[in-house]
């Protein structure tokens, strides 16, 4: 299975978290699932270091969170992107793309 | 303000640190029941779903920590778990803990203690406003390096000097308050400018006038405040009113306040004050050869002491070409008033620093070492915990807060030590040292405390700590908890007891030289015997004794009755004996060229004595004759020489060369004496210090001029065939039946003046004793744990070698040698070590040389010893070692 499978790069967990909540609030769980589904289920997130990641996120100020009722009717706590993380994820979205375009082409270099 | 912020932040974080944890549990555990409820949907049966659920999760633990750091709060929680749990693990194993925390508290205490000392003496500043402008001058001259100043020399350099505020002169007092209770005090003469000078104020009412200061001015008095409170029990009524001093009446105008004190001493020369000036007029006041005040100055602001120094020094000489005669030669020193205070106990006190320093650094390496051994038997649980999902740096902290709870424990039993010994400190150490009343554990100390705690936990704490830390997670969990060291461990192990041994060294040196220097001292030959031998002074006051034949007949009648009581050998009055007082006198032997200025005079300790006195001190006559009854007033003036004015003035040196030649005192006005006999030397300075030459004459030849004077201070000297101890009575009762008023002073044996002279270097010598025995304790201590332990790690090694037919005695040999080769790297370092440090030390030592081969045997002798016998124990245990049980072990 591992073999279909990417293992996260270093650094980009954070970037997903944005993205994945670029759509609108979810919960911890719900932006893992969003992941995995944005990903079809190429990539191995260790489900337990969404929760650092996102604390650090929210101690940065780019996301907030409230406590919520899920759509199981439990309380779950809600994530929601703020201006500066929509702002954050553009800048990591650019240099992103920069950097993918950089080795891809030295990739296919014969 | 951003550390503030978070500061805050973690301390509400601490508060809500109960609700944070339930919301990051409520968060993951809610993640965790809809992974489960996502794979149940899935198909998978309930207990599987579960289980994946947590899995693919990963480490729960470690993902709380982790996010209970980063909400906030996670800092000071995390510290009180830590302690928490450091204190439960340390009261697990008590054994470890108790000798630990007695180690450190050991090293801490004997610090705090010392530094108790050191800061009361050394480093608080004086109790006067600006201390660091103060400073004291003394005369000087080629053959005295500091003597006092003549008064005169005193007004001049006051008159002309530019850097100073202002200068005052003192000189020291003593007498006899009569009223409702005679009673003996000592006091202080002192210019209308002391006060102004140090900066002081009274506490009530005021101190002296410039005008009060000279010769028929009204006679004021002020008080120390515990004389006041003694004589009028703080009465201000006594203010404006007079008191009976030395059957004079004198007036009370003000009292200094409670713990003023001047040179340290505030119950000694410090219980009243008389302006110095009205005694301007008397002889020894107006000559310059006289030296007899002492001089304080405070430096304008911003003049420095290098400055004050050359005016004064300019201006003593200026003084010399003035009047030749007087002043040719002299020059003056001028040095920082803290620097005077302390000066001669700065040595000895920088000494027992440097020592205890090192007992605690040897602390510090036996709890390392305690740690190491340790930290290696707890390698499974901190395994544990790092798989349990504690980040190495958890792991740190933890062991380092294990390091602070004891450090902690260790620095408040030594501060229980350090006030108990701090008291022992105070009392037992001997008379002069200055500022007594400063030495205490208050906050300075406190946070000097606290510094080498800290300091401590760095020692102590931090190696093991980073060891211990660095697992191997499976090795470990494999290996099932067997001990088994690291290469590095064993090192780091062995270099501590290296450093302890090395240090070890250092101390035992450093006692060992002071030991043999107060050997030698004691063994000096000092020229008299101070067995049975009662001294006392007797002040006559000169208002009742105005003429000298009536301290002459009061002194004849004394010694009379004293020498009739039984038990009473010898007794003889004098101006002082060895070891109390005494003058320098110039003089000059006929036929040697006539001395034309004040430099070229030859000086000698001279004493006025009766007849009996060389009997009484037990100084041997060696040729010639003694003073008898005969030489009086109007026989012809003799002296009585001893071996060091033969050496200085006979070129043959043959003792008998030196009678009938004859000397004089002074110019033309004192007469010629003939020297009739010769003693044996007296050092009358002091075991340590040979003395140059001492001239004796008798008491009645005493010049006329200061005879009134003389004789209204004389000490008795008794020798008795018993303890002298038992004649204090009878002697003052013989006193009081011919003056009723008489009270005796200074009253001491002699072997009590003595054993005051060397109680500094014996008081340093037991200190550093002290030291080096816990040194030399802690030492053994540790080697004897290195080697314990090795040899526990090694039981399966010994077994083997036994099971291939290794004899007991091998094994033996074997650990002792290890032992040994340890205990020799920290010898050789240590006396290398030693070398250099003792240096430091040579003006504590006597008679002996800082690199004592007798000394540097028996220490390296002493510590192989006590090395060999730290390892004896843990080597028969290797012996004992059973190689079936042994290999079965594993």
């Amino acid at each position: 299975m591992a073999k279909h499978k990417a293992d996260l790069l270093q650094g980009t967990l954070d970037m997903l978290i944005l993205k994945a909540l670029s759509v609108g609030p979810m919960h911890g769980f719900g932006v893992g699932q969003r992941i995995a589904q944005m990903a079809e289920n190429l990539l191995t997130v260790e489900e337990g270091s969404l929760y650092p990641a996102l604390y650090r996120l929210e101690e940065h100020g780019w996301i907030t969170s409230e406590w919520g009722t899920s759509e199981n009717n439990r309380r779950a706590r809600f994530y929601k992107l703020t201006a500066a993380g929509r702002k954050q994820l553009r800048v990591e979205e650019e240099t992103w793309q920069r950097l993918v375009l950089a080795i891809s082409k030295v990739m296919q270099t014969a | 303000m951003a550390r503030l912020s978070w500061f805050i932040r973690r301390l509400r974080g601490l508060r809500r640190a109960e609700a944070i944890h339930d919301e990051i549990d409520e968060e993951m555990r809610f993640h965790i029941d809809m992974r489960a409820g996502e794979n149940l949907r899935l198909g998978m049966p309930p207990d599987e779903a579960r289980r994946a659920a947590l899995k693919s999760f990963g480490n729960v633990g470690r993902v709380k920590e982790i996010a209970y750091d980063i909400r906030g709060g996670g800092v000071m929680e995390t510290l009180l778990q830590d302690l928490r749990y450091g204190a439960r693990m340390l009261l697990k194993n008590p054994g470890f803990t108790l000798i630990a925390v007695l180690t450190l508290a050991l090293g801490i205490g004997a610090n705090t203690a010392i530094f108790s000392v050191v800061y009361g003496v050394l480093l608080k500043a004086l109790p006067y406003p600006e201390p660091d402008r103060l400073v004291a001058i003394h005369g000087s001259s080629n053959k005295t390096p500091r003597m006092a100043v003549a008064y005169p020399d005193y007004l001049d350099w006051r008159a002309r000097q530019s850097t100073f505020t202002d200068l005052s002169a003192r000189m020291p007092a003593g007498g006899v308050l009569t009223g409702s209770e005679p009673e003996r005090v000592t006091g202080r003469l002192v210019s209308a400018s002391f006060f102004r000078t140090l900066g002081v104020q009274p506490h009530v009412g005021r101190t002296f006038t410039e005008a009060e200061d000279r010769p028929g001015a009204e006679r004021v008095m002020v008080l120390s405040y515990s004389l006041w409170q003694r004589r009028s029990g703080g009465d201000e009524g006594l203010i404006g009113n007079a008191i009976e001093y030395n059957g004079e009446s004198w007036t009370v105008v003000g009292v200094m306040p409670a713990g003023f004190d001047f040179y340290g001493q505030s119950n000694l020369n410090n219980e009243f004050f008389i302006p110095l000036g009205q005694l301007a007029n008397q002889e020894y006041m107006r000559d310059r050869k006289s030296h007899t005040v002492m001089v304080t100055g405070r430096l304008k602001p911003g003049v420095t002491i290098e400055q004050a120094r050359a005016e004064i020094q300019s201006l003593a000489l200026q003084l010399g070409e003035q009047y030749p005669t007087s002043n040719y030669g002299k020059s003056a020193v001028v040095r920082s008033f803290s620097d005077d205070y302390v000066g001669e106990v700065r040595p000895a006190l920088l000494m027992i620093s440097v020592a205890v320093a090192l007992v605690l650094l040897i602390a510090c390496a036996n709890v390392t070492n305690l740690m190491l051994a340790r930290a290696a038997g707890r390698r499974k649980e901190i395994a544990l915990r790092v798989a349990l999902g504690a980040g190495r740096g958890r792991v740190i902290r933890q062991l380092l807060t294990e390091a602070v709870l004891l450090s902690t424990a260790g620095a408040l039993i030594g501060i229980l030590l350090a006030a108990w010994g701090n008291d022992l400190l105070v009392r037992y150490y001997p008379d002069g040292l200055p500022r007594l009343e400063e030495i205490g554990i208050d906050l300075p100390v406190l946070g000097f405390t606290t510094l080498i705690t800290v300091m401590a936990v760095i020692l102590f704490g931090l190696a093991p700590a980073l060891r211990a830390s660095k697992v191997n997670l499976h090795e470990v969990l494999k290996e099932g908890g067997r001990r088994s060291s690291g290469v590095m461990g064993g090192r780091l192990r062995n270099a501590l007891v290296i450093a302890e041994v090395a240090l070890s060294v250092m101390l035992l040196l450093g006692a060992g030289l002071l030991l043999k220097s107060f050997r030698q001292v004691m063994q000096v030959e000092s020229g008299f015997d101070s067995r049975n031998v009662l001294t006392m002074r007797l002040r006559l006051p000169d208002a009742k004794y105005r003429e000298a034949s009536q301290s002459v007949a009061f002194l004849q009648d004394l010694m009379r009755r004293v020498t009739a009581l039984p038990g009473v050998q010898n007794v003889s009055v004098a101006t002082g004996f060895p070891l109390g007082r005494g003058s320098e006198n110039g003089y000059w032997v006929e036929g040697e060229p006539e001395p034309q200025q004040h430099e070229q005079w030859a000086s000698s300790v001279t004493q006025s004595v009766s007849e009996g006195y060389f009997e009484t001190l037990g100084i041997a006559l060696l040729s010639g004759r003694n003073f008898t009854a005969l030489d009086t007033a109007d026989s012809p003036p003799v002296v009585v020489v001893d071996e060091g004015f033969v050496r200085r003035h006979c070129p043959d040196g043959r003792l008998e060369s030196a009678l009938g030649k004859r000397l004089r005192f002074g110019g033309p006005s004192e007469p010629w004496r003939e020297v009739v006999g010769v003693v044996r030397h007296v050092r009358h300075y002091g075991l340590e210090e040979e003395g140059r030459a001492g001239i004796y004459r008798p008491w009645l030849q005493i010049n006329p001029k200061w005879f009134a004077d003389f004789t209204r201070a004389m000490d008795l000297i008794v020798k008795t065939s018993v303890d002298p101890e038992g004649f204090i009575g009878p002697i003052r009762k013989e006193v009081q039946a011919i003056d009723k008023d008489q009270p005796l002073a200074n009253v001491a044996t002699l072997e009590e003046i003595l054993s005051r002279s060397v109680a500094p270097r014996r008081f340093s010598l037991h200190l550093l004793e002290l030291f080096a025995l816990i040194a030399l304790l802690l030492g053994a201590v540790g080697l004897y744990g290195v080697i314990a332990y090795s040899v526990s790690e090694r039981t399966h090694e010994i077994g083997i070698r036994m099971a291939l037919g290794a004899r007991r005695v091998d094994m033996l040999r074997m650990v002792i040698g290890q032992g040994l080769k340890l205990a020799a790297v920290g010898i050789g370092i240590g006396l290398i070590g030693a070398i250099a440090l003792t240096r430091s030390i040579k003006s504590l030592l006597f008679g002996v040389s800082a690199t004592d081969p007798a000394i540097f045997a028996a220490v390296v002798i002493l510590l192989l010893s006590v090395a060999l016998a730290a390892c004896y124990v843990p080597a028969r245990r290797a012996t004992k070692v059973d190689p079936m049980v042994a290999l079965r072990y594993e």
